[in-house]
């Protein structure tokens, strides 16, 4: 029998040396092969006796059951680090930028734009629009504005050639005219779009800016809730800490009138107020123009410049960047 | 308006320091723009006498001038530059040790140190300085020369407050009593509730003045004074400040004087030669057209009917309330004035002043009205300060005084109901309290049990109405009192779902790797054409630049000068969207595409117009895209792979698929190969809705892109979203309802058609689709091949078919029958299924 724990021995350490799924396989086939050693004894026993048959039955199982597990193991060892210097192969350096067609960004004017539109949905506000080339009827004499009225000419307007009267909307104004001369009381819209002023492009000016205007016409509107609702669109977009401060002012659409500042509190103790949007009473004349009689009803309305907010937010210097759409610019907002 | 706060002083008791003075004014409806101090550091500057002087031994343009010494004794020599004056002359001269504001210093800042200095030999004691060295005006021709009696040895800061500030305010459109001195004052009294006093003026002298026949209704009042024994000289120190700090130039004591006193009392004065008003005599008419007048600048202006012009006995001598006529301009040989000073009507002088261009500063305080019992006040005033400084003799004075007066100069009273002014402001303002402050601004207030009658001062145009009364009330009481309250609104806010799909078609856009751009919508005459091509533009009638004298008519150039400013930037890459309107005239071919898609929708009412219905410019929404270049990761870039034209494809046809209504054939956007100016011929396509083309998609020629200085792939489409936004009912469409999911397993075909090149992809699924039937569950395009074996012009199209049928698990016999249909249909349109 020393002969077969020789060979057991011998099977085992072929297994154990085995240093890949094939020469494992190779030992595999060499110990318990048909032409193995093993096979071999295997055919010898039925020279033997009964007895030596059994005994010998015994100890090729016992082999056999040894070999079966070091193979075992072996395998699940050479198994298992196959895998782990494939997937050593195959490793990623995941700190490469991620390799993707990112999207694209909306416009900050857009942005600001809408985070405003939220803050006045929010109150109860729907959203109004109207044409950009208007009708100076809805721009200028429904608001109060007539044809000689000094305001015409402060407001540089674009005229459009071939029209008798209509320009390039001053304001978006026109388009709460429109909403009043065609719905009854209460009324709450906010109006965003383009405006228009004959302005040449420098930092600070420019011929197409954008704005938000808002009106909530009903009975019983009051100053106080012009002031509240103000506020709270300054705290919205500005931070909960800020105060809103009304100064006189002139519209001819809004009676009283107020420019209305947001304070602001810089670095090393500097702090004081930004102008950031108009706003009054509605003009009774307004109001008896498209329609609502200022007896019964009154109202309120501000008009906001988005790139002024948006300027003031995000720190633009050039009021031109805006409109450049310089692809550095625009990706990061 | 610039107010010299020594000038303001006069009129208004002030007692608060500069600062708290500003800040109140802009809280009170007078917004500061500015503060300034002219002249403010100047020192070591007195008044001298030129004693003699001679050209410089060694320089043509200087002189070596001996001026009087310190208190007015002694000599001092000095080089000066200038040659505007004359020995016996007096002149400012400052001081070596002394400071001069208005140069630049060595060192670049503001004002210089004066040492001696030797020039060219000559050493010179300091030196003789001009109005804009002191800060007294912009005249830097010559030295400052001042009036003979000026004292001699005189520090220039015993003369005048040097430094005085000066605070500079908007004038708001309404407030046109802000334009002067005195009206400021009457306006800080009001806010302050202090006191305020208009200058002494002499009684009117009772001789007569010359005739004048008012023919016209848009004058209220004429005034006049005759100044006999007139030599004109000129103005003294203090005047000239007064007018430097003004922003006006000093000319003569003459028209200093009325220039003074329009500052200060806000109302406009001319003073003829009496001695050229033919007659003497004058007429107050409306223009007839066609008439000529020379004004005081030299221009001949042409008059039309609507300008009010002044007559002598003979022709006009004066456009009124705009200029003078320059026949009758005061010169130094004047001996005999004629003052004058009249309220016209607003409206006409502004027309007139609009009509020529030409805006003076008596047309700004006329045009938004003076006040109609200043007039007299201000002639006498100027005739009081000529008699002082100019040693005139006012000898006669008249007054026509229209009568009835007319509207326009009338205070109405206004009857203000107190409890409705508690309403709007939210306040608890007695009867008492609203009275009071109404009063402070000079208002007769009466009336009383909650209704005040009011009648505003003559001077506040702008008080007419309860609203207007309301404001003073509150700009007095202070706006900052206003309490806030969020109101409740009786409305539900949100976005329509029109303005919902119109957000939805951005995120589309920007989720496809595109940036959203805002451009000016201005174009040239040379802009790429977009949707619906046409030469109508909406032109503007006043265009900031002749490269922007249209609205745009489509989107796509302004992104293509975008996309131009990008790749000069060196970018690899860039992918432009914008969302907006563009601009056509009332008929334009694009007008009637609109018209054509929405014709049966009930309610799409696309178009806008006037008040009364009147059409206005079309301006239909539009989304349009343009790329270039590479495909631009975050921090990395794909060089294989570039903006095309399919991503431009793709990127519109999903917007309109999302907006369009669901589940509606009728409404699928359909792609057809098109030729146009500017774009590559082979790679380019409309896309048309409803049988018309609503957008456009293609590469641009590649002499197009060479013209602009672009890289060869250029990219473009334009896609209006108008039909499709304007098509969305009031409440949205339905909602859309779940699928029946099928439980029964799928079979999957592949199909390949082979047929001519020209038959578009479009075509070949069309028939794919009608020959499967409805087994048919989904359809994908996966290959297109073009080889030998199926010869020249032709290609093959390969689609996988998923069929599945609701009742049953399919077999191969359906597959095999599909095919066959498919078969059948492609054989329809002269294509072959590939075996």
């Amino acid at each position: 029998m020393s002969d077969l724990e020789a060979l057991q021995h011998e099977a085992l350490t072929a297994v154990d040396a085995a240093d890949s799924l094939d020469e494992l396989d190779r030992v595999r086939v060499r110990f318990t092969g048909k032409r193995s050693q093993l096979a071999v004894l295997q055919k010898g026993m039925r020279e033997l006796s009964p007895e030596e048959r059994r005994a010998r039955g015994q100890a090729l199982n016992a082999f056999r059951d040894a070999f079966q597990a070091a193979y075992d193991t072996r395998y699940q060892q050479l198994q298992a680090e196959a895998l782990r210097s494939r997937l050593e192969a195959e490793r990623l350096d995941l700190t490469l930028p991620p390799r993707r067609l990112p999207p694209g960004r909306p416009h900050l004017l857009t942005q600001v734009e809408q985070e405003m539109l939220e803050v006045f949905i929010g109150m109860g506000y729907r959203v109004a629009e109207g044409p950009e080339a208007e009708a100076g009827s809805y721009n200028f004499d429904l608001l109060n504005i007539e044809p000689d009225h000094p305001a015409r000419q402060e407001m540089d307007t674009i005229y459009v050639d071939g029209f008798d009267d209509v320009v390039l909307r001053t304001h978006t104004s026109p388009v709460q005219a429109r909403v009043m001369t065609t719905s009854p009381p209460p009324i709450a819209v906010v109006c965003p779009g383009w405006t228009f002023r004959a302005d040449a492009v420098d930092a600070t000016h420019s011929p197409v800016f954008s704005q938000v205007e808002g009106l909530y016409v009903d009975e019983q509107v009051t100053m106080a809730d012009l002031r509240g609702t103000l506020l709270a669109f300054a705290r919205a977009m500005f931070g909960h800490d800020r105060d809103i401060r009304l100064r006189p002012s002139f519209f001819p659409f809004t009676e009283p009138s107020a420019e209305v500042d947001v304070s602001f509190h810089g670095p090393g103790g500097n702090h004081g107020w930004l102008e950031i949007l108009g706003a009054g009473m509605v003009d009774p004349n307004v109001l008896d123009a498209c329609g609502i009689d200022p007896e019964r009803y009154s109202g309120f309305a501000f008009g906001i410049g988005i790139e002024r907010v948006a300027m003031l937010r995000h720190d633009v210097g050039d009021i031109r960047e805006l409109f450049e759409a310089d692809a550095r610019f625009l990706a990061r907002f | 308006m610039k107010l010299p706060l020594s000038w303001l002083t006069e009129l208004v008791d002030l007692d608060l320091p500069l600062d708290d003075l500003v800040s109140l004014m802009s809280l009170s409806g007078l917004e500061v723009e500015d503060v300034t101090t002219p002249g403010a550091g100047a020192a070591g500057i007195r008044t001298a006498r030129v004693l003699h002087f001679e050209p410089h031994p060694d320089a043509d343009s200087l002189r070596v001038v001996r001026v009087t010494g310190e208190g007015g004794d002694g000599e001092v020599e000095v080089v000066c530059g200038a040659s505007n004056f004359d020995v016996g002359d007096v002149v400012a001269h400052a001081l070596p040790g002394g400071h001069v504001p208005g140069v630049t210093g060595p060192d670049g800042g503001r004002g210089m140190t004066l040492e001696a200095r030797t020039i060219r030999g000559v050493t010179s004691q300091g030196m003789l300085a001009s109005p804009r060295e002191l800060e007294l005006g912009d005249d830097h021709a010559g030295i400052l020369v001042l009036a003979d009696d000026t004292p001699l040895g005189a520090s220039l800061d015993d003369l005048i407050p040097v430094g005085d500030p000066v605070i500079e305010i908007a004038v708001q459109a309404d407030r046109g009593d802000h334009l002067s001195i005195l009206g400021v004052a009457r306006d800080l009294a009001a806010i302050l509730d202090t006191t305020w006093r208009a200058p002494e003026v002499p009684a009117a002298p009772s001789g007569p003045s010359l005739p004048v026949t008012l023919e016209t209704d848009g004058c209220s009042a004429f005034h006049t004074w005759v100044l006999e024994d007139v030599a004109i000289g000129g103005s003294p120190l203090w005047l000239r400040q007064r007018l430097a700090q003004s922003g006006m130039r000093p000319i003569d004591v003459a028209v200093d004087v009325t220039n003074l006193v329009m500052l200060e009392l806000g109302q406009p004065l001319h003073a003829f030669d009496l001695d050229q008003v033919r007659g003497p005599a004058m007429t107050v008419r409306d223009a007839v057209g066609g008439e000529q007048l020379t004004t005081l600048d030299g221009q001949k202006r042409e008059l039309v009917t609507g300008d009010l012009v002044i007559d002598d006995a003979e022709r006009p001598v004066s456009l009124a309330g705009v200029m003078g006529g320059l026949d009758t301009e005061v010169s130094p040989a004047t001996a005999r004035i004629l003052l004058e000073a009249a309220v016209w009507e607003p409206t006409t002088i502004r027309r007139t002043s609009r009509r020529l261009g030409l805006s003076s500063e008596a047309s700004q305080r006329f045009e938004r009205g003076v006040d109609p019992q200043g007039a007299a006040r201000a002639v006498a005033r100027a005739a009081g300060l000529l008699t002082d400084l100019a040693g005139v003799t006012a000898t006669g004075s008249g007054a026509q005084l229209a009568d009835p007066q007319p509207d326009w100069a009338q205070r109405p009273t206004v009857t203000l109901d107190t409890a409705r002014v508690r309403r709007t402001l939210a306040m608890d303002l007695t009867d008492d309290d609203q009275a009071g402050l109404l009063a402070r601004s000079g208002a007769q207030v009466g009336g009383g049990d909650g209704r005040l009658e009011v009648t505003p001062p003559s001077w506040r145009r702008d008080l007419t109405r309860p609203a207007d009364l309301t404001e003073e009330i509150i700009r007095l009481y202070g706006y900052d009192r206003v309490p806030d309250r969020l109101p409740a609104l009786p409305t539900t806010g949100g976005l329509t779902p029109a303005q919902r799909l119109e957000r939805e078609a951005r995120q589309l856009a920007l989720a496809a790797g595109f940036h959203e751009a805002k451009t000016r919508p201005f174009v040239g005459d040379d802009a790429l054409a977009g949707v619906v091509p046409s030469p109508g533009r909406v032109r503007l009638a006043n265009p900031l630049a002749q490269d922007a004298a249209a609205m745009r008519p489509s989107l796509i150039e302004g992104l293509l000068q975008a996309v131009r400013r990008n790749h000069g930037q060196g970018r690899p890459g860039v992918a432009l969207a914008e969302l907006g309107r563009c601009f056509r005239p009332v008929e334009d071919p694009l007008a009637q595409v609109l018209d054509a898609v929405l014709a049966d929708v009930p309610d799409a009412d696309w178009r806008w117009t006037d008040p009364d219905g009147g059409a206005i410019p079309v301006q239909p929404r539009v989304l349009a895209v343009a790329a270039a270049g590479l495909k631009l990761g975050e921090g990395w870039l794909e060089v294989d792979e570039s903006w095309s034209v399919h991503d431009v494809v793709d990127v519109l046809d999903r917007v309109a698929r999302h907006l369009a209504p669901p589940d509606d054939p009728d409404w699928a956007l359909e792609r057809v190969a098109t030729e146009r100016d500017g774009y590559h011929p082979g790679r380019t396509a409309v896309l048309r809705l409803r049988g018309q083309e609503v957008g456009i998609v293609g590469q641009l020629h590649p002499d197009e892109s060479d013209r602009r200085d672009l890289p060869e792939t250029v990219v473009v489409g334009e896609l209006v979203l108008e039909p499709l936004l304007s098509a969305v009912p009031e409440d949205g469409y339905p909602p859309v309802s779940a699928p029946t999911l099928v439980k029964h397993p799928a079979v999957t075909v592949d199909v390949a058609l082979v047929a001519d090149e020209g038959v578009a992809y479009a075509t070949l699924e069309r028939a794919v689709r009608e020959g499967a039937g409805h087994l048919l569950d989904e359809l994908w395009w996966f290959d297109e091949y073009r080889g030998e074996q199926l010869g020249e012009g032709r290609r093959s199209v390969a689609m996988r078919l998923r069929l599945q049928a609701a009742d049953r698990q399919l077999t191969d016999a359906d597959a095999e029958a599909v095919i066959d249909q498919v078969e059948a249909a492609a054989a329809d349109i002269g294509a072959a299924l590939r075996r």
